[in-house]
C-alpha cells in the first residue's frame, strides 16, 4: 500500500492572487485574492462538494488544482506528490490521473471534430502507447458506458442536446482512465430531466471505476446528492467543511445558513411558510474584501471581533467552521 | 377575477432552412389583474416563444396565429408603433441576462428617463425624480449617484434590479419576467423573488413568471401552465398542480427533483431521454417517446386538452392512476 492512501488530494493553505493594474495616476496595482488559504483533502473514492456563490473563487481553486491558472503559494499533494514544483513535462504525466469537466459542454468541445476524435484526443497526447485500433476500441466502449450510440461517432457535438453534449465532455475526460476528476458545475447549464440523469451517470461511473470527485457547483441540492463532504466558500476563504448530513441538517456557520434558506423548496405550502428575510446584502468586491471575517458584512450576528479579527477554521463538533461565534448556536436548524 | 389577457389558440411558427417549425401550437392562457401565473417548461417547450410573441417580439423569420387579447384588444396584427407604444405602458418584460436588455454605453440615469421622456413626455428632471423613485422601490442604495453609473458597474443581481425598475417606471399592467434569476446565485435569486412580491402587492401588476425551476414555481406562482415541445401539458392552480396532478410529465418534473427539507434518495428519479427536437417532433404527443404511461393511440394524435375540474386542465389520454404512490417511500 502506498503511505498516503488515505488521502488522494490534499490541499493546505492554497493562495492564487492575480495582480490587476490599477487605476488612477500612480497606477497602484490592484491584489485579487481569488483563492486565499485553502485547505482540504479528498479520499479515495470520495466525493469532495464545493460550493459557494459565483465570486467565491471555486473554479479558480479548481483550475489551480490542475495547474491550469498559477498558483501563488501553498501545497497541492496529489497521491503524495506535490504539483506546485513539477514541470510542464511531469504535470502532463499527472493530467492523465487528473481531469476536468466543465460547465457548459457545447462551449467546451471543438465545434469542428467529430464526437469520436474529441474522446480520442486526451488518449493521443497522454497515452501515445496505445494502437489506433486499441484508441478506437476504447471510444466505443466509453461512449457505451455514458450512453451514447456508436452511430453518434462520426457526429458534431452542435447536433446534440446539452445533456448528451456533456455526456461527450464526460467521456473524453473519462477515457485516460483518470483517478481524479473535477466535476466544475457539470449539471449547472442542464434542464431539470436532463440534470439527473447526468448526476446518475456520474454517480454509476465512480462506483463503477473507483473515481475520485471534487464536485464543484452553486446548486447546493444537487451536491447535496452527491457529495460525502461539503466545502463552503466565500470570497475565497473556507466558511465550513464538514460531512453531508451535518451541512445540511445542523450548518454551523451564517453563511452555510443563509445558503441553504435560499434554497426554493417546491412545495407551495412549505415554500410560502419559509422565511427568505435570513438573506440579506450583496457579496462584496473581492477586490476590497472586509477586513476580519469576510462574510460579516452580510452576517446577523456579526460582533466588533468579527471586523478586526479574521476567524480560522476550527472544530466544533463534527464540523470545522471560520466563525468567532459558532459555539452559540445562533442560527436556525433545518429539521430532516 | 377579471381577465385581463387572455389567449386562445395561440401557435408560433418559424420559417427555417429545414422548413416550417412550430415552436407553439395552439396554447390558450386567461391572466387575471395582478395575478401570478408561472409558466414551466425545459429548453423547447415554447415557454418563452409564446410570451415573446405576445410582446410583438418574436424573431425576424418567426409569427404568430391564434389571438391575444389585452382588456378585449387584439395584439396580433398591431403595427409596429401600436406595439411599441403599449410595451412599457401596459407590458413588459424582462430576461435571463440583464446585460443583453442593457446598452453598456449609456449610464442607467439616461437609459431610465428616456423611457419616461418618451412614453410619458416627462420634462427631463422629472423623468430623474422618478427614476430615483424606481431606483429606491427595488432597493438599490445611494439611487441618486446610482444614475450616472454604467451597466458592468452593477453586480448581476444588481442589474436584475435596475431592469425591474425600468420596467416598473411605467406600472405596466403586466410584467412578463423570462427566467430572470436562472442566471443568479440562490441567494441572489431569493432576494429578486422577493423583490417581485413586493412590487406586485404594491402596483399589483400582473407577473407572468417563465422558469424551468419548480422550486421558484411553488413559491411565486398562483397558478402554473407546464408546457412541453410547443403543447400545454397541464394547468391548475398551483397546490393542484403539485399534490394532484394528471399529466406524466408534471410527475416526471416534480419527482426528478430533489427537495433539500427531505431525506436525501440514493438515486435521482429521471425521465429518460431528451428534450424534444422542435424541427423533428414525433407524430402525437410530443412527449409519448419519454412517457412511462404511452399508448399507441399516443403515438398517433395528440390528446385534447380536457377539464379535469374547474382550473384544471390536461392533455393526456392515460385514465388510470399515475405512479406516485409506489415511488413515494
Amino acid at each position: 500500500m502506498m503511505e498516503q492512501a488515505d488521502k488522494l488530494l490534499e490541499v493546505t493553505d492554497l493562495k492564487v492572487h492575480f495582480t490587476l493594474p490599477g487605476g488612477g495616476w500612480l497606477r497602484n496595482n490592484l491584489i485579487l485574492r481569488a483563492v486565499d488559504g485553502v485547505s482540504f483533502s479528498v479520499a479515495p473514492g470520495d466525493t469532495l462538494g464545493i460550493v459557494g456563490e459565483s465570486g467565491c473563487g471555486k473554479s479558480t481553486l479548481a483550475r489551480a488544482l490542475l495547474r491550469l491558472v498559477p498558483v501563488t503559494s501553498g501545497s497541492i499533494k496529489f497521491k503524495g506528490q506535490e504539483l506546485t514544483t513539477l514541470d510542464d513535462a511531469a504535470m502532463r504525466r499527472i493530467r492523465r490521473n487528473a481531469q476536468i469537466i466543465f460547465q457548459d459542454p457545447l462551449a467546451s468541445l471543438d465545434p469542428r471534430m467529430t464526437v469520436g476524435n474529441i474522446i480520442t484526443e486526451p488518449m493521443r497526447a497522454l497515452m501515445p502507447e496505445l494502437s489506433r485500433t486499441q484508441r478506437h476500441q476504447r471510444v466505443l466502449a466509453m461512449m457505451q458506458q455514458v450512453g451514447l450510440l456508436p452511430s453518434h461517432i462520426n457526429r458534431y457535438a452542435h447536433e446534440f442536446s446539452g445533456g448528451q453534449a456533456q455526456r461527450i465532455g464526460i467521456a473524453r475526460a473519462l477515457v485516460v482512465e483518470p483517478a481524479l476528476v473535477v466535476c466544475d458545475e457539470p449539471v449547472s447549464s442542464l434542464d431539470v430531466s436532463i440534470k439527473s440523469q447526468v448526476i446518475n451517470l456520474l454517480q454509476n461511473l465512480q462506483s463503477e471505476r473507483g473515481l475520485t470527485y471534487l464536485f464543484i457547483a452553486h446548486d447546493l441540492t444537487s451536491v447535496r446528492h452527491i457529495a460525502q463532504r461539503v466545502v463552503v466558500l466565500y470570497l475565497g476563504r473556507v466558511m465550513e467543511v464538514a460531512n453531508r448530513d451535518a451541512i445540511y441538517r445542523q450548518p454551523r456557520h451564517p453563511y452555510t445558513q443563509m445558503l441553504i434558506a435560499a434554497v426554493p423548496i417546491p412545495d407551495p405550502r412549505v415554500a410560502r411558510q419559509r422565511k427568505v428575510s435570513v438573506v440579506r446584502g450583496e457579496l462584496p468586491s473581492p477586490l476590497k474584501p472586509p477586513s476580519g471575517c469576510a462574510f460579516r458584512t452580510r452576517c446577523p450576528w456579526a460582533i466588533e471581533r468579527c471586523a478586526l479579527e479574521r476567524p480560522e477554521l476550527r472544530m466544533i463538533g463534527n464540523s470545522q467552521v471560520a466563525c468567532h461565534r459558532a459555539e452559540e448556536n445562533l442560527g436556525f436548524k433545518l429539521s430532516g | 377575477m377579471a381577465e385581463l389577457l387572455e389567449i386562445r389558440d395561440l401557435s408560433v411558427h418559424f420559417r427555417t432552412e429545414d422548413g416550417l417549425v412550430h415552436a407553439v401550437s395552439h396554447v390558450d392562457f386567461d391572466l387575471g389583474e395582478g395575478e401570478v401565473l408561472g409558466v414551466v417548461g425545459e429548453s423547447g417547450s415554447g415557454k418563452s416563444q409564446t410570451w415573446l410573441a405576445v410582446m410583438g417580439l418574436l424573431a425576424q423569420n418567426g409569427y404568430a396565429t391564434g389571438s391575444v387579447k389585452l382588456h378585449g384588444r387584439e395584439l396580433l396584427g398591431l403595427s409596429p408603433s401600436q406595439l411599441s407604444h403599449m410595451r412599457g405602458v401596459q407590458l413588459a418584460m424582462i430576461f435571463q441576462d440583464p446585460m443583453t436588455a442593457l446598452n453598456p454605453y449609456l449610464t442607467i440615469g439616461r437609459q431610465m428617463t428616456e423611457v419616461l421622456q418618451w412614453h410619458r413626455k416627462m420634462r427631463r428632471s422629472d423623468a430623474e425624480k422618478r427614476a430615483v423613485k424606481a431606483l429606491e422601490s427595488v432597493h438599490i442604495s445611494d439611487p441618486v449617484s446610482r444614475l450616472k453609473s454604467y451597466p458592468h458597474e452593477f453586480s448581476g443581481g444588481m442589474r436584475q434590479r435596475v431592469m425591474i425598475a425600468m420596467n416598473m417606471l411605467n406600472e405596466p399592467e403586466i410584467l412578463i419576467c423570462d427566467e430572470p434569476t436562472t442566471a443568479l446565485d440562490v441567494t441572489v435569486q431569493a432576494q429578486i423573488l422577493a423583490l417581485l412580491n413586493e412590487l406586485r402587492e404594491r402596483f399589483g401588476t400582473a407577473i407572468v413568471f417563465i422558469t424551468h425551476d419548480l422550486g421558484v414555481i411553488a413559491q411565486i406562482a398562483e397558478r402554473v401552465a407546464v408546457l412541453y415541445g410547443g403543447r400545454m401539458m397541464e394547468q391548475a392552480d398551483v397546490y393542484t398542480l403539485f399534490e394532484d396532478y394528471r399529466h406524466p410529465y408534471t410527475e416526471g418534473l416534480l419527482r426528478s427533483v430533489p427537495r433539500m427539507d427531505e431525506d436525501r434518495t440514493e438515486r435521482l428519479l429521471t425521465i429518460p431521454g431528451n428534450p424534444p427536437n422542435l424541427a423533428m417532433l414525433p407524430k402525437g404527443c410530443p412527449f409519448s417517446p419519454r412517457c412511462a404511461y404511452v399508448e399507441a393511440r399516443c403515438q398517433q394524435q395528440m390528446p385534447e386538452l380536457e377539464v379535469i375540474a374547474p382550473g384544471h386542465v390536461r392533455a393526456c389520454f392515460h385514465s388510470g392512476k399515475l405512479g406516485r404512490q409506489e415511488t413515494g417511500a
